[in-house]
C-alpha cells in the first residue's frame, strides 16, 4: 500500500503591531530578510510623519532587538526603501528606489558604504525594487524600470543582466521581489505579468506560471515569491491580498488568506488601553463582506493579509509574510501528512 | 442652437467643458467642435472612464494611497482621477456633491472611508436622486459623519435625520420638527459593522494594534423603529427607503436640488441658509431643471441635460462668471500642462497647493462646505494661484507644455497680436479684456521674438497669461 504525502501551509503567529513614528513594532513593513540566526530584520516605508521609515529587527517569538536607518539621503538613509536582503557576510543590504542606491549596513546596522548611479545603462539602476545574493556571493538586483535583472558585486561592480521590456518569455513588465532556489535557479515576481519567471543562474529563461485572475494559481499583481528547502515555492499575490503555494512543478497546493491574531505586543496596546479593549471584546473580526474585491474585503476583515508584499523563510522553514497594511508578520509553518 | 452673432460656437463648447469638466485641451475641444452643442453635451454627460491612472501603479509606488490612512494619500489619489480621467464630468459632479454632502476626513480620522463615498458618488450621482439619498444614508462615513451609529430605537439621536431634509433634500422652511423626529426614526437601527469599537478607535485616532479598518454598512433590525410614523403629512411604519421615497416627491427637493446645480454651474447664488428668505435668483433655470427632474423620474442626469441645453447656461452672461475653485485650478492647469503620466510625488505638492488656496478636499470646513464664489480670493490666495499656474505653465521639462508651446507657435501667423490670440486660443479660448490684451501684446513685442519664439518665450507669455485675472474665472 502507498501512502499520498499531503502538504499544506498552516498558520502560527502574528508578529507585531503598528509603530508610525518609531520604535518597537512597523509601519508599511515593505521587504524583510531573515539572517542565519533566525532574526527578521524589516524595512518600513512609513509615510506618516515619515519618521517610521527604519530597519526594525525581531524575531518570531516577539523578541524586539533594536532599529536603524531614517528618512532621508544622508548615509545610512533611505527615503522609498523597497527591498532588504543579507549577504553572505551577514551585512545588511537595503535598496531605496528614491535615490536609486543600495545601502551597506553592518550587521548590526551601522552604515558602511552605498552605490548606485540613476540610468538604464549597464550597472545604472532605475528602481531597485528587490535584491538576493546568489550562492557565489553576486548580488542579484531587480532593475524594475529597467525591466532587467543585474548581477552586480556587493560593492556595485557590474557583471551582466538579463531581460527587457515585454511580456514574452524572459522580458518583463515591471518586475519586483526574487529569489534563489537551492540549485540555483532564479525566481522573479513578474508584477504587470501577473506571473512568476524562473530562470537559470546565467539568466536563462527556464519557464514562466502564471495568468490574471482571481481564481486559485492565478495572479493579480505578485510582488514576491519564495522558494524553501524542498523547492515549493510561495507567492505574495499581492493584488489578490493572499498566498499562494505551488510544488516546483507548479502544482496548485493551497491559498491562503490570511488569519492574523493579536500579538503579545499588540495585547500590551490593548491592555493599556481599557477603552479600545473592551469594546474589542465585542468585535466581530470576520464580518459579511459585501463586496468581492480583494483589497476592499481586506480592508474590512482584519485577520486577512492586507497587501501582503514580500515573504521569506525562516531557518526553521517557517514562511514570514509582511502583512503591509496591517504593520504585521504573519508566520506560516509547512506541514507534510 | 442660437449663438449671438459677436460669440463663436468655440466659446460656447469652451464654456461647456469649462463648467462641465476642468476646461478643454485644443485636442479636446476639436473633438467637441466636430459634433453639434447637443452631441457634444450628450457625449460629455454620459462618458465613462476610460483613462484613469491605474490604482496598482499608484499603490505600488504610493503605499499610503492603498489604506488611504491620511488626507493627502485620500486627496492624492483623487487628484489623480480628476486630472487623468477623460470623463472629467463625473469627477466635477462627484465634487459637487462632495460639496451638498459635505463630508470630512477630520472627524472620520481615515480616507478609506471617504474614497468609499467617492465611489458611491460615481456610481449614484448621475441617477436617479431617490438612489443617491439610499446609498448617501448607507454610506459609512456619512453615518459616523452624523453620528447616525447612536440613533437607536429606543433613543433616537435627530442628527442625520436633521440633515438630510436641511442640507441634502429639501432646505429649511419645507419640514416641521416632528418631521425630523419621524425621519430620524426611520433610519434607526442604519449603523455600521462592529459600531461601538469603530466609534472608539475614531474618537482615539489611533492606527493601533493593526491599522484602519475600513467600515461597512449594516442595518440592524433589533435597533430600528418599526412602529407607525407620520412624515410630511404621510403614515406607515416608515423605514429610511420610505421616507426617501416621500422627500424625493417633494417640489421642494427639486426646487432645492435645482438652486445648488445652478449655483454650481451657471452662477453663484445666495448661500444656502438664506435660501428660505430670497427667491432663486434666476426662477427659468431652476423651472427648467424641476420640470426634467420630475419628467425623468427625479434623475439627476435629466436635470443637467436640460440645464446645459438651456438658454440660461449658454448665455454669455453666464460665461467666465464664476471664480474657479482652488481645486478646479489645479485641475485644470494640471490638464493643460499635461496630468501625470505615472505616479510622482509631485501629486502631493499639488493638494498641498489647492490648500494653501484654500480648499482642502474631503476637509470641508463646515456642514454646508465651501461658500466659493469670492470667497475663494484674498491677498495670499491669489499669490497662491498665480504662482501655481505659472511654474506649472512654465515647466518646460512637462510634455504637456511643450505641446501647448508648439501649438501656440504653429497658430500665430508671426505678429505679436496673433501669438497672443493663439495662446488664448490654446489655453480653452480664455477671453481676456482688451487692456489685458494690449498688455499681453506689448509683453510679446518687447520680450518675444514672434516671428521664431523659442519655446522660453512663449512659455514666458503663457505663464503671463495664467496669471491674469481673467484665467481665475471658469
Amino acid at each position: 500500500m502507498t501512502t499520498q504525502t499531503r502538504t499544506r501551509i498552516e498558520y502560527v503567529d502574528t508578529v507585531g503591531f503598528g509603530a508610525d513614528v518609531g520604535g518597537r513594532g512597523f509601519h508599511i513593513p515593505y521587504d524583510l530578510s531573515i539572517r542565519s540566526d533566525g532574526r527578521i530584520y524589516v524595512v518600513n516605508r512609513s509615510p506618516k510623519h515619515r519618521l517610521g521609515i527604519r530597519v526594525g529587527i525581531c524575531d518570531v517569538n516577539h523578541g524586539w532587538y533594536h532599529e536603524f536607518g531614517s528618512d532621508g539621503t544622508g548615509d545610512g538613509q533611505f527615503t522609498e526603501p523597497t527591498a532588504i536582503t543579507h549577504g553572505p557576510d551577514n551585512r545588511v543590504y537595503v535598496a531605496d528606489e528614491g535615490p536609486n542606491r543600495i545601502t551597506i549596513y553592518s550587521p548590526d546596522g551601522e552604515f558602511e558604504s552605498k552605490w548606485g548611479e540613476t540610468g538604464s545603462k549597464p550597472g545604472q539602476i532605475n528602481g531597485p525594487a528587490g535584491l538576493k545574493f546568489a550562492s557565489n556571493g553576486d548580488l542579484l538586483v531587480v532593475d524594475h524600470l529597467n525591466n532587467r535583472i543585474q548581477r552586480m558585486t556587493p560593492d556595485g561592480g557590474y557583471i551582466s543582466h538579463f531581460g527587457s521590456e515585454g511580456s514574452g518569455p524572459g522580458e518583463f513588465n515591471l518586475p519586483w521581489g526574487i529569489d534563489t532556489d537551492s540549485n540555483d535557479n532564479i525566481y522573479v515576481a513578474d508584477w504587470r505579468n501577473d506571473r512568476i519567471q524562473r530562470f537559470k543562474d546565467d539568466g536563462t529563461f527556464v519557464d514562466s506560471y502564471g495568468e490574471s485572475g482571481r481564481e486559485e494559481g492565478r495572479f493579480d499583481r505578485p510582488s514576491d515569491v519564495a522558494v524553501d528547502q524542498d523547492g515549493f515555492i510561495y507567492v505574495a499575490d499581492w493584488g489578490n491580498q493572499r498566498v499562494q503555494v505551488f510544488d516546483n512543478s507548479w502544482n496548485f497546493i493551497q491559498s491562503v488568506r490570511g488569519e492574523a491574531t493579536v500579538s503579545p505586543w499588540a495585547q500590551e496596546y490593548l491592555d493599556a488601553n481599557a477603552d479600545e479593549s473592551e469594546a474589542r471584546a465585542r468585535f466581530d473580526p470576520f464580518i459579511e463582506v459585501d463586496t468581492d474585491d480583494p483589497h476592499e474585503v481586506s480592508s474590512r476583515v482584519e485577520a486577512y493579509f492586507w497587501d501582503p508584499t514580500s515573504i521569506d523563510i525562516d531557518p526553521e522553514g517557517r514562511l514570514v509574510v509582511t502583512d503591509t497594511l496591517r504593520h504585521r508578520l504573519q508566520v506560516y509553518q509547512r506541514i507534510s501528512e | 442652437m442660437t449663438l449671438t452673432p459677436s460669440r463663436t460656437n468655440e466659446q460656447l463648447v469652451a464654456h461647456l467643458l469649462r463648467r462641465a469638466g476642468f476646461g478643454g485641451t485644443t485636442a479636446e475641444l476639436n473633438h467637441f467642435l466636430s459634433m453639434s452643442y447637443e452631441d457634444a453635451v450628450e457625449e460629455l454627460i454620459n462618458a465613462r472612464d476610460t483613462t484613469a491612472l491605474p490604482q496598482d501603479l499608484i499603490r505600488r509606488y504610493h503605499v499610503d494611497q492603498s489604506d488611504l490612512r491620511t488626507r493627502p494619500s485620500s486627496a492624492g489619489n483623487w487628484l489623480y482621477h480628476m486630472v487623468s480621467t477623460d470623463a472629467p464630468f463625473v469627477e466635477k459632479m462627484n465634487l459637487f456633491w462632495h460639496r451638498v454632502f459635505a463630508t470630512g476626513q477630520t472627524k472620520l480620522i481615515q480616507g478609506k472611508v471617504m474614497d468609499t463615498q467617492l465611489r458611491m458618488f460615481r456610481d449614484h450621482g448621475l441617477g436617479k436622486f431617490d438612489d443617491l439619498l439610499i446609498e448617501l444614508s448607507k454610506d459609512p462615513a456619512m453615518i459616523m459623519w452624523l453620528d447616525n451609529q447612536d440613533n437607536h430605537k429606543d433613543s433616537i439621536n435627530e442628527n442625520y435625520g436633521r440633515e438630510i431634509l436641511e442640507l441634502f433634500s429639501m432646505g429649511v422652511g419645507n419640514y416641521t420638527e416632528e418631521d425630523i423626529k419621524e425621519c430620524s426614526r426611520a433610519f434607526t437601527g442604519w449603523t455600521v459593522e462592529n459600531a461601538d469599537y469603530m466609534a472608539i478607535k475614531m474618537r482615539n485616532n489611533t492606527m493601533r494594534p493593526y491599522g484602519y479598518i475600513n467600515w461597512q454598512f449594516k442595518f440592524d433590525p433589533e435597533d430600528h423603529d418599526d412602529g407607525e410614523k407620520t412624515f410630511l403629512g404621510e403614515t406607515g411604519n416608515f423605514n429610511g427607503e420610505d421616507v426617501i421615497a416621500i422627500i424625493c416627491k417633494q417640489p421642494a427637493t427639486a426646487t432645492f436640488i435645482a438652486r445648488h446645480l445652478y449655483h454650481y454651474f451657471v452662477a453663484d447664488e445666495l448661500p444656502v441658509p438664506q435660501w428660505p428668505h430670497f427667491p432663486p435668483l434666476n426662477q427659468a433655470a431652476i423651472d427648467v431643471m424641476t420640470s426634467a427632474y420630475f419628467d425623468s423620474g427625479h434623475s439627476i442626469k435629466a436635470m443637467l441635460k436640460a440645464l446645459f441645453l438651456s438658454d440660461e447656461f449658454k448665455s454669455e452672461e453666464s460665461w467666465n462668471a464664476r471664480v474657479k475653485s482652488p481645486i478646479e485650478l489645479v485641475v485644470g492647469t494640471l490638464r493643460l500642462a499635461g496630468g501625470y503620466d505615472s505616479p510622482t510625488f509631485d501629486v502631493y505638492k499639488h493638494i498641498d497647493a489647492s490648500s494653501f488656496m484654500g480648499q482642502d478636499i474631503y476637509a470641508p470646513p463646515s456642514v454646508e462646505g465651501w461658500m466659493g464664489g469670492s470667497d475663494w480670493i484674498s491677498t495670499g490666495s491669489m499669490v497662491q494661484r498665480v504662482n501655481f499656474a505659472s511654474d506649472l505653465i512654465g515647466d518646460l521639462n512637462r510634455s504637456g507644455v511643450l505641446q501647448l508651446i508648439g501649438q501656440v507657435t504653429s497658430g500665430s501667423s508671426g505678429s505679436a497680436q496673433s501669438l497672443v490670440d493663439s495662446a488664448l486660443q490654446q489655453l480653452g479660448y480664455l477671453e481676456v479684456s482688451d487692456e489685458t490684451r494690449d498688455g499681453l501684446a506689448a509683453f510679446a513685442t518687447a520680450n518675444v521674438d514672434t516671428e521664431n519664439p523659442t519655446n522660453e518665450q512663449v512659455a514666458a507669455l503663457l505663464q503671463l497669461i495664467v496669471a491674469t485675472r481673467e484665467y481665475q474665472f471658469v
